[in-house]
């Protein structure tokens, strides 16, 4: 598989700060890549340094397996942070200065703004704009010219429920049409709605990086209940099927080693005569996912 | 290169705060011209004898440096906008490099210059075309030198505020970092320092591009000043602008964005 984006070892220093401590991971094209985690994790530095705004202390980075060229930046549309156009010019005379930068012809301005909706709004003065207006017009310049790869620094920030949604909409939209998305976000909704990848950066730390259904599918909690329950319990803390045991009132809470089903428990405990009164599965979110790749003190990849 | 200059000028011709600065700088000369030209010295009115050819050029160039400093403070506020609106971040992102920036700048600085050096051609022929008793060609060519020297020189103001731009990156601290150093650090230098080594430093070259008319005059009572003539100055004076925009370069290259 190609991958439209490497990233080696990347560090960003800040006096004081280390932001950004040997970050490694992949893109692979056509995917929807999430980059998660709380504010100040360092998504944004990322994003920054891969751009070409933020130098990066260590570590190197290629585009579509090439270093960053003239050529490599107009197969990218992208938005980080804030919305950046000239208050004192109106939505098309700012996207004049976007198409002559990534030389795309003139024309294919107004169906991008058609795109976002500020077709009507387009002789308006960037500064009148509301914040989902200039996001929906940072939006449309980073479509300007059709690029393979679409970089969103927290796209929906800001925004209102229906703004949202339609920034969703918009971004599936795309996706669906084979293009390469990498968004930063610390809505971890967001993520597993729209992404197909994603990665968890904390302190500038890489913790995760994989498939968002096989991390929504690690760590699923075992619930068990039985009558000889002290039993069972020191059975299985031997039992190298179980990652961890946990004892809450009349029930054990386990969390299952990679390819132990909860089947297997089941027979394992009823040959040694231990009879369940009760198993369930209980499927986490991926909220507490999330605080669990968090608070793991080293980096697990899948 | 004429595709970067046409973007530029988007920015530039619907930026209200562009024609106000051009506005000022036209306006202002020609305002001085006129109210100096009734000044009597000797009893003779200032126009009678600085107004005519070939005389006008190096008057009026020395009025018109004094305006310079306004194309300064311009340039400063077109470069630290970018920061402000975080354009310059966008316009990296969507495909400039850092030394495509500095391009465009230079480009912008010499639409400028050559905008009012023309401007300061057509003022000139006008007055001296009223001034001038017995008008020909050769007169009014004669001197007229002095306006590619202003060039330069209005070239040489913008170049240094470019550079305050891009070090400083705020409109107003860059304004008076770069009024401090024109107007009082260098002036200061100048004090402490034998011509022979202060006609080389930047502001005074660039002055000696457009020396006051009627200095020897002067001289006579403050005693003569070492300094380089204009045509000695336009080299060192390029120098200086080639120099300025390799720092501002070198410092964003160094730096994020």
């Amino acid at each position: 598989m190609n991958n439209v984006l490497e990233i080696n070892n990347l560090s960003k220093k800040y006096p004081g700060v280390q932001a950004l401590d040997k970050v490694s991971l992949a893109v692979e094209t056509g995917s929807t890549f999430g980059l998660l985690g709380p504010n100040g994790s360092g998504k944004t530095t990322t994003l920054g340094i891969v751009l070409d705004v933020l130098k990066a202390s260590e570590g190197n980075f290629s585009w579509f397996g090439q270093p960053l060229s003239r050529a490599t930046k107009r197969r990218i549309g992208a938005i980080l942070e804030t919305p950046n156009f000239y208050p004192y010019l109106n939505a098309t005379q700012n996207l004049k200065i976007v198409a002559d930068i990534k030389n795309v012809n003139h024309a294919a301005i107004d169906p991008v703004l058609e795109m976002v909706d500020l077709l009507a709004r387009r002789h308006s003065l960037f500064k009148g704009f509301s914040l989902g207006m200039k996001q929906r017009l940072a939006l449309g310049a980073a479509l300007l010219g059709d690029p393979e790869v679409l970089v969103l620094d927290e796209p929906t920030n800001g925004l209102d429920p229906e703004g949202i949604a339609e920034v969703r909409e918009l971004i599936k939209k795309v996706a669906g049409q084979g293009k390469t998305i990498i968004m930063a976000s610390h809505l971890l909704d967001e993520v597993q709605k729209v992404c197909t990848h994603m990665a968890v950066l904390q302190k500038g730390k890489l913790k995760m990086c994989g498939r968002v259904d096989t991390v929504l599918n690690q760590h699923d909690q075992v619930i068990i209940s039985a009558d000889s329950l002290e039993k069972a319990h020191a059975f299985l803390q031997q039992h190298p099927g179980v990652k961890q045991i946990q004892k809450e009132n009349t029930e054990l809470h386990l969390t299952l080693t990679e390819g132990f089903s909860s089947a297997d428990l089941n027979q394992a405990l009823f040959a040694q005569g231990i009879v369940l009164s009760q198993l369930t599965l209980r499927k986490k979110s991926l909220e507490s996912q999330f605080l669990n790749i968090i608070r793991e003190p080293k980096t697990t990849a899948i | 290169m004429m595709q970067y200059f046409t973007t530029e000028l988007r920015k530039l011709v619907p930026y209200r705060t562009f024609w106000l600065f051009i506005l000022l700088y036209m306006g202002l000369l020609v305002l001085l011209l006129f109210s100096a030209s009734s000044v009597q010295i000797n009893n003779q009115a200032i126009g009678e004898n600085m107004y005519v050819f070939p005389n006008i050029w190096s008057t009026l160039t020395y009025i018109a440096s004094n305006f310079n400093l306004l194309l300064g403070i311009l340039l400063i506020t077109l470069i630290t906008d970018e920061y402000t609106f975080r354009t310059i971040r966008q316009q990296v992102i969507d495909g400039l490099f850092r030394s495509d920036l500095i391009l465009n700048k230079f480009l912008v600085v010499l639409f400028i210059g050559v905008v009012c050096t023309f401007f300061v051609l057509g003022v000139g022929l006008g007055f001296g075309v009223k001034y001038t008793p017995a008008l020909t060609l050769e007169k009014i060519v004669s001197g007229s030198m002095h306006v590619v020297y202003y060039l330069v020189q209005a070239l040489g103001y913008m170049s240094i505020a470019v550079f305050f731009a891009y070090l400083i990156r705020r409109n107003g601290l860059a304004i008076i970092a770069y009024l401090v150093y024109t107007k009082i650090m260098e002036p200061l230098i100048h004090w402490q320092i034998p011509d022979e080594l202060d006609k080389y430093f930047p502001m005074k070259v660039l002055s000696s591009l457009t020396p006051m008319p009627g200095k020897e005059v002067l001289e006579t009572i403050t005693g003569v000043s070492d300094q380089l003539s204009p045509q000695q100055a336009v080299l060192p004076a390029l120098g200086y602008i080639f120099l300025f925009y390799l720092l501002s370069y070198g410092l964003l290259k160094s730096r994020d964005l």
